[in-house]
């Protein structure tokens, strides 16, 4: 066994220049591979924190006929024992209260239909946390003037900063990444200047958060009255009139276009319907249980008056973006494996065609013609070893810092991936099954391209061999 | 003691609608012991009868016994095994392994066979020894002349004990001084350890040091001389 495996990789060396095109074309193949898997799987990752782990929750309970019908007639009643049972499930990391309904918001001329988020203001901190989101600089495009005068910024810094005027934003940081500025003394003074005042809502508060674009559609300041009026619990009667506390910018245009944060006893008040619930988004602490832990809670309440959904049900353009995406990225990488493919396979047929006799040679002497196979694939396991285990080294680091450390997109690229409801980052998937999946690619394509010509060892003609 | 038992061998090859008789009818025996030299022009079919009687290669009819064993009857592995164990090659062209030295070369065969290292280790330094190479024993076959390749290819031939040894013009690449010297260490090696050595040859100095000489014409054996004081045989 050692005498084979060394004679093995011996012969690799045999012709250098063609193991090591061989070895590279499976470095380059795993290399991009993972890399742009990763990239893939690690946006579709954040896409999901975003969308789903920061906002809807993983699970949510609800009325039997809300998914069909969702409005308030089709609420559930909710009690501290309801959640207790929720909460005492050990793969659940929190489980929140909401209600979600519509409304016309009205201020002077203005009116718009909008959607009223009803949220417990503590417990929903833990989830969607709308007090992250809370606008804290507006860069209205007057004060950008002055902006532009007094703090003497370079000519690259002023077109990035034009891109964004009429844009908010929750942290100076957020303004560094997306502006490209640097300078922490001109990041301050821009600070000072497009300072926006607002504040997170409290327990019971009357107030009301408004999403970024509908305040500004609107035209609503902080201070400033909105008058909701809708339908409410079995088609009474809802209105009100809610101050401004805050106004939050929401990752999705089309949500920052029309919602509306109140506290829940207040949104349960506007609707009539105390102590009733449309939702209660439960996030996980390992959401690869999500299907698990949907069944068991499922069995653990009375069906009749609630059901357990997971996101890809109520939220299945996501899922089918996701997969949609996900088919091309594969179908990338299948042809360039498929390349690589016929790299391998050509390799192993001149390796077969040019030791023909010494394979003849071999067999004369004694040796099996299973082990002459078994020598060939050994060969091919080297080399395709070689390329996948260099190619996984190479691009570890790359993974590691881009899961870490995501890579932060500034200017028109960042403008273009927040109007489209993403944050401007391009994170990378950790090493999950994916990164390993591909040593398994290519020893499955080492396997695969070796078969043909492995019976041609098989069927060697003895006399044929030796005159070769 | 017989080793080898010909009986009526025939190998026909058909050409273009013409049977061509490569071989045609021989019957032979070797005993142990033995050098012997099968002489005979080119395409008169001593290569092969040594292929046939090595097993390499299928008679059209006809028997080869090899130590009682009837070698038309065994297939594949079985027959792969039987080559290992019974019969030693060495080829015009060396055939070595190239990516091994001289000593893991000669000990491949033994290896092939299951032996021990440290049994492989001792015949092996012997046999190299045997055949004047007991300092180039690290060598790989591209680092040594024609001469001590064909060597290492009798110590390999030897290594795994066999009941005899085919070698098909041996000589055929060496130069003058080589083939003597090749000569001599098989010569010796038949003397004292009582090794059967079978040559298909066209070179006057494997003839001279024959003490068997069977001379092969269109597929028969024309004669069969024992210098000794040996018969001849006609076929």
């Amino acid at each position: 066994m050692k005498r084979i495996t060394q004679m093995a990789w011996r012969n690799i060396w045999r012709n250098r220049k063609r193991t090591i095109i061989t070895s590279a074309s499976i470095f380059f193949a795993i290399f991009f591979a993972i890399v742009m898997r990763s990239f893939q799987l690690g946006t579709y990752d954040h896409m999901i924190h975003q969308s789903i782990e920061t906002y809807t929750g993983f699970l949510q309970l609800q009325s039997p006929d809300y998914f069909d019908e969702p409005g308030l007639d089709n609420s559930f009643e909710y009690s501290d024992e309801l959640l207790n049972s929720i909460n005492n499930h050990p793969e659940v990391k929190i489980a929140v209260p909401r209600v979600e309904s519509f409304a016309l918001a009205s201020i002077g001329v203005k009116s718009k239909g909008i959607m009223v988020n009803g949220i417990d203001v503590e417990k929903e901190a833990r989830l969607s946390d709308p007090e992250r989101n809370l606008v804290r600089y507006r860069f209205d495009s007057k004060i950008m003037d002055e902006v532009y005068k007094i703090l003497g910024l370079t000519e690259d810094e002023i077109d990035n900063l034009k891109i964004y005027e009429n844009a908010s934003f929750n942290s100076l940081n957020k303004i560094s990444l997306n502006c490209g500025i640097d300078d922490q003394e001109i990041l301050e003074k821009i600070g000072k200047i497009t300072a926006f005042e607002g504040s997170y809502l409290k327990e019971n508060d009357d107030g009301i958060l408004v999403s970024d674009r509908l305040s500004k559609f609107m035209q609503l300041e902080i201070g400033d009255t909105l008058v909701l009026m809708g339908t409410g619990y079995h088609g009474s009667t809802a209105a009100g009139l809610f101050p401004v506390r805050g106004i939050v910018k929401i990752p999705s245009p089309e949500l920052d276009n029309k919602l509306v944060y109140m506290s829940l006893t207040r949104a349960q008040e506007f609707y009539g319907m105390e102590n009733m619930l449309t939702t209660l988004a439960i996030n996980l602490h390992d959401n690869s249980e999500m299907l698990v832990v949907q069944k068991s809670l499922s069995s653990n309440l009375d069906n009749n008056k609630y059901v357990v959904k997971n996101w890809e049900e109520f939220n299945p353009i996501l899922k089918q973006t996701i997969e949609g995406d996900s088919v091309g990225g594969v179908v990338f990488i299948v042809i360039l494996y498929v390349i690589v493919f016929f790299g391998i396979f050509g390799t192993v047929l001149m390796m077969i065609a040019e030791r023909k006799r010494e394979f003849g040679v071999l067999n004369a002497i004694g040796m099996k013609k299973r082990l002459l196979m078994y020598v060939v694939i050994i060969e091919m396991v080297f080399i395709g070893a070689l390329g996948a285990i260099t190619g996984m080294i190479a691009s570890s680091p790359l993974v590691y810092l881009g899961n870490k450390f995501p890579i932060q997109l500034s200017g028109e690229t960042a403008k273009m991936y927040e109007e489209m409801g993403y944050e401007a980052v391009m994170p990378m998937a950790s090493f999950d099954p994916y990164f390993w999946w591909q040593a398994v690619i290519v020893v499955l394509m080492v396997i695969g391209a070796s078969f043909f010509p492995l019976k041609s060892i098989r069927k060697l003609k003895l006399m044929k061999a030796l005159r070769a | 003691m017989k080793v080898i038992e010909i009986k009526d061998l025939r190998k026909t090859y058909n050409e273009s609608e013409v049977k061509v008789h490569a071989v045609n009818g021989v019957t032979l025996d070797f005993e142990e012991g033995e050098f012997a030299a099968i002489v005979g022009p080119s395409g008169s079919g001593k290569t092969t009868l040594l292929n046939m009687v090595g097993g390499l290669d299928d008679p059209t009819s006809g028997e080869v016994f090899v130590g009682g064993t009837k070698m038309n009857e065994l297939k594949g592995e079985a027959l792969t095994d039987f080559r290992l164990n019974n019969i030693g090659f060495v080829f015009q062209s060396y055939n070595l392994i190239p990516v091994l030295t001289a000593k893991e070369n000669t000990e491949f065969v033994m290896r092939l066979q299951g032996k021990s290292a440290r049994d492989c280790d001792a015949r092996t330094e012997e046999l190299l020894k045997s055949v004047g190479l007991g300092e180039r024993m690290n060598a790989r076959p591209a680092k040594l002349s024609g001469g001590q390749q064909q060597r290492v290819a009798v110590a390999r031939a030897l290594a795994s004990k066999p009941k005899f040894i085919l070698a098909d013009e041996p000589t055929a690449n060496l130069d003058s001084t080589s083939t003597e010297t090749l000569l001599d260490i098989m010569e010796k090696l038949n003397k004292e350890e009582n090794i059967t050595f079978v040559f298909s040859t066209h070179d006057a100095r494997v003839v001279k040091k024959a003490r068997r000489v069977i001379t092969i014409e269109d597929g028969k054996i024309i004669s069969d001389i024992r210098k000794n004081g040996g018969e001849k045989i006609n076929n």
